[in-house]
C-alpha cells in the first residue's frame, strides 16, 4: 500500500510537470498549426533562470515568478522573430524551431556552464508528512497542487471568458474567427506567451524535484510531452492533462516494476494510439 | 561515357574525385586523411537525409537511429565473432535488413499523418533506441561502449580513406540516378504538392515509405563506416547530435541537391575541427555548435535553398536576365 500510494503520487507529480509542458504545446499546435520543437528549450530555460534567481534571492516564490517571466519573454521573442517569418510553411517551421532548441540549450551552457546544477527544496516544502503510516513527500504534493491549479485556471479562462472563447473558436476554425474581425495574431501571441510561461514553470518545479538540472533535460521532457500530445490528441487541452497523468503514472509504475521498459511502454502506447486512433484518445480532429 | 562527359558539372565532379583519390599518395598527413574520411562518411549520411528532406519534403528527427543501428551492428559482429571479412559482410547485410525493416515500420506508422507526426515520432523512436543501447548492457556495454577489431582490409588508414571516398562517390551516383528516375520525380512532386500528386493517381504513402527506406538503409551504411573508422562504438551514435549534424549539413549545404549535402558535410566537419582547436584561445569556441545553430536558423529563414541552391538561383536568374533584356523577373522560390 505504501509503495502503491508513493508510486501514484510520484506518477501524478511527473504527470503534472509533463502536463505543464504539453499543454502549451498542444494549445499552440491547435491554434497556429505550429509544433514548437523549441518548447523543451523554454522548459530548460525556466529551470535554469528560476533556480538561479532562487539561489540569488533565497526566495522560492520569486524564483518561480522569475522563471515564468523568463519563459514568457522568450516566448514572445520566439513568436515574433522565429515563428512569424516562416508562418504557414510546415517544413520550415519544424526545422527552425528545432534550430532554436539547439541554440537555446547551447546558450544555457554558455551562460551557466556545461555542468549540471544542483537545486534544493525550500525548507517549508522539504520533508514529508506521515499519514496513517504512509510517508508522503511534501514537494510532490506541492507539484500536484500547482499543476491542478494551473489546469483549473486555464480551463476556467478557456471555458468562461471571452478570450477563451476566441481561442477555442480559433482552434476550430481560425479563418472564420479572423473574418469576424478578431485579430488572431494577437491571440496567437498571447497563447504562445502563456504556453511558454507554463513550460518555464514546469522546468522550475522540476529542479528541486529531481535535485539537479542540466541543459539536456529540455529534450528529455519534450519527448515525453510529444508522446502526451499525440496520445491526448493534438490541440485538445483537456486531453493533454489526461494523457500527461497517464504517461506520468505508467512511467512511475514501470520504472518501479520493470525499470528497463519505462520509456518503451509509453512509446508502445503512442504507437497503438497512432494506429487505431490517430486523432488521439481525446482529440476531436485528426 | 561521352554523354556523361558532355556535362561540364560532371567533369568537375570527376576531377575533384580524382584529386581526392590521389591526395593520400601526394600529401602525407594522417590527421587530414582521418578528417576527410569523416567528411565522406557524414556526406553519405547527409545525402541520405537529403532524400527525405530535400527530395520528398519529409522532416525526420530520428535519423541517428539508422546510423546507430549500422554502427552497433558492425561493432557487435566484430566483437562477438572474429574480425574477418565474411563477418563484416554479414554485418553489412544485417544492417541493411534491420534499417529497412525499422524505417518501413516507422514510415508505415506515421507517414500517412501530417508532417509533424513523422518529425515527432522519429525523435521519440530514436530516443527509444538510445535507451535500448544504454540498458541492453550484455550486448552494448551500456554508456561506455566498447572497442573492437576490424578486418584486415579496413586496417590501413589510406585504404580506409579510399573506401570511404568510393562509398561516397557510389552513393552520390546511385542517388543521382535515383532522384532523376521516374520514381525520384514522383518524390519531388510529393514535395511540391502532395495533394495534386495524390489526385494524379500516385499512392503517396507508398512513395514516401520507399524514400524513407532508401534513406534509412544509406544512413545505416554511413553508421557502419563511422564505427569502423573509430573502431569503437558507444551510445553517442544514437544521440540527437548525429541527427543535428545531418540536418545542419543538408540545410547549410543546400536541400535537394545532393552536392549540397557533401559540401555541407565538408564545411561542418572542417569547422568543427578548427573551432575545437580555437577553444584553447577562447572558451566560447568550445560551444561552436551555437554558431551553427544561429547560421542554421538564418539559412532556414532567408536562404531556404542553402549554399548550392542559392548559387544555382543566382546563376539561373542571371541567365534569364541576359536572354530577356526587357524585364528581369525574380525567380519565384520553389517552396
Amino acid at each position: 500500500m505504501d509503495v502503491l500510494i508513493n508510486l501514484s503520487l510520484n506518477g501524478l507529480a511527473t504527470g503534472m510537470l509533463i502536463f505543464l509542458l504539453a499543454a502549451g504545446l498542444t494549445l499552440i499546435f491547435g491554434l497556429m498549426d505550429v509544433l514548437n520543437f523549441a518548447h523543451g528549450g523554454l522548459f530548460a530555460w525556466g529551470a535554469y533562470s528560476g533556480i538561479w534567481i532562487y539561489t540569488a534571492t533565497g526566495s522560492f516564490l520569486v524564483g518561480i515568478i522569475g522563471a515564468i517571466l523568463t519563459g514568457m519573454l522568450l516566448g514572445i521573442l520566439t513568436e515574433r522573430w522565429i515563428i512569424k517569418p516562416v508562418y504557414g510553411n510546415h517544413v520550415q517551421q519544424i526545422l527552425i524551431t528545432l534550430g532554436l532548441m539547439l541554440v537555446l540549450s547551447e546558450m544555457l551552457k554558455v551562460v551557466w556552464g556545461p555542468n549540471q546544477i544542483s537545486a534544493s527544496t525550500p525548507s517549508y516544502l522539504s520533508g514529508s508528512w506521515e499519514v496513517g503510516g504512509v510517508i508522503i513527500i511534501k514537494y510532490r504534493v506541492f507539484i500536484i497542487a500547482v499543476g491542478l491549479a494551473v489546469f483549473l485556471a486555464v480551463q476556467y479562462v478557456l471555458k468562461k471568458t471571452k478570450i477563451g472563447l476566441v481561442v477555442r473558436a480559433g482552434v476550430m476554425n481560425k479563418e472564420m474567427v479572423q473574418s469576424l474581425g478578431i485579430n488572431i495574431q494577437k491571440v496567437f501571441m498571447l497563447v504562445f506567451m502563456i504556453g511558454a510561461g507554463m513550460a518555464a514553470l514546469g522546468g522550475m518545479l522540476l529542479g528541486p524535484y529531481s535535485g539537479v538540472i542540466h541543459a539536456d533535460m529540455g529534450m528529455e521532457f519534450a519527448i515525453l510531452a510529444f508522446i502526451v500530445v499525440v496520445i491526448g490528441g493534438m490541440g485538445s487541452f483537456s486531453g493533454s492533462v489526461m494523457a500527461a497523468i497517464l504517461v506520468g503514472l505508467s512511467g512511475s509504475f514501470m520504472a518501479y516494476y520493470v525499470p528497463d521498459l519505462a520509456l518503451a511502454a509509453n512509446m508502445l502506447l503512442m504507437a497503438v494510439v497512432l494506429i487505431f486512433r490517430p486523432q488521439g484518445l481525446f482529440g476531436a480532429k485528426g | 561515357m561521352t554523354r556523361i562527359l558532355s556535362n561540364r558539372m560532371n567533369i568537375l565532379y570527376l576531377m575533384i574525385a580524382a584529386f581526392l583519390a590521389v591526395l593520400p599518395f601526394v600529401y602525407d598527413s594522417r590527421s587530414l586523411l582521418i578528417l576527410l574520411s569523416q567528411v565522406f562518411i557524414f556526406a553519405v549520411l547527409a545525402m541520405s537525409y537529403d532524400i527525405l528532406l530535400g527530395y520528398t519534403g519529409i522532416v525526420s528527427f530520428g535519423h541517428a537511429m539508422f546510423f546507430g543501428i549500422g554502427a552497433y551492428t558492425v561493432g557487435v559482429f566484430m566483437k562477438r565473432f572474429e574480425p574477418e571479412t565474411s563477418y563484416f559482410l554479414l554485418a553489412v547485410v544485417v544492417t541493411i535488413v534491420l534499417t529497412a525493416v525499422v524505417s518501413y515500420i516507422v514510415g508505415l506508422l506515421t507517414l500517412r499523418l501530417k508532417s509533424h507526426f513523422y518529425a515527432m515520432l522519429t525523435l521519440a523512436f530514436a530516443g527509444l533506441f538510445l535507451v535500448l543501447a544504454e540498458k541492453w548492457r550484455t550486448v552494448t556495454y551500456g554508456n561506455d561502449g566498447f572497442t573492437f577489431r576490424v578486418p584486415e582490409f579496413l586496417r590501413d588508414r589510406t585504404d580506409f580513406y579510399l573506401i570511404c571516398l568510393a562509398s561516397m562517390v557510389v552513393v552520390f551516383i546511385l542517388l543521382k540516378r535515383f532522384t532523376n528516375s521516374p520514381l525520384g520525380k514522383v518524390l519531388q512532386a510529393i514535395r511540391e504538392n502532395e495533394q495534386r500528386t495524390e489526385s494524379l493517381g500516385y499512392s503517396v504513402l507508398q512513395y514516401k515509405i520507399i524514400a524513407s527506406v532508401v534513406s534509412g538503409v544509406l544512413a545505416g551504411i554511413a553508421g557502419i563506416l563511422y564505427a569502423v573508422s573509430l573502431r569503437f562504438v558507444n551510445t553517442s551514435v544514437f544521440t540527437m547530435d548525429i541527427t543535428l549534424d545531418a540536418l545542419l549539413m543538408t540545410i547549410i549545404g543546400g536541400v535537394g541537391t545532393l552536392v549540397g549535402a557533401i559540401i555541407g558535410a565538408g564545411i561542418i566537419e572542417f569547422s568543427h575541427h578548427w573551432l575545437t582547436e580555437l577553444a584553447k584561445v577562447h572558451w566560447i569556441f568550445e560551444r561552436w555548435i551555437i554558431f551553427f545553430g544561429i547560421i542554421y536558423i538564418l539559412v532556414v529563414m532567408f536562404f531556404p535553398m542553402g549554399i548550392v541552391g542559392s548559387l544555382k538561383k543566382l546563376k539561373f536568374s542571371r541567365k534569364k536576365k541576359d536572354s530577356v533584356p526587357v524585364k528581369s523577373e525574380t525567380v519565384s522560390q520553389g517552396d
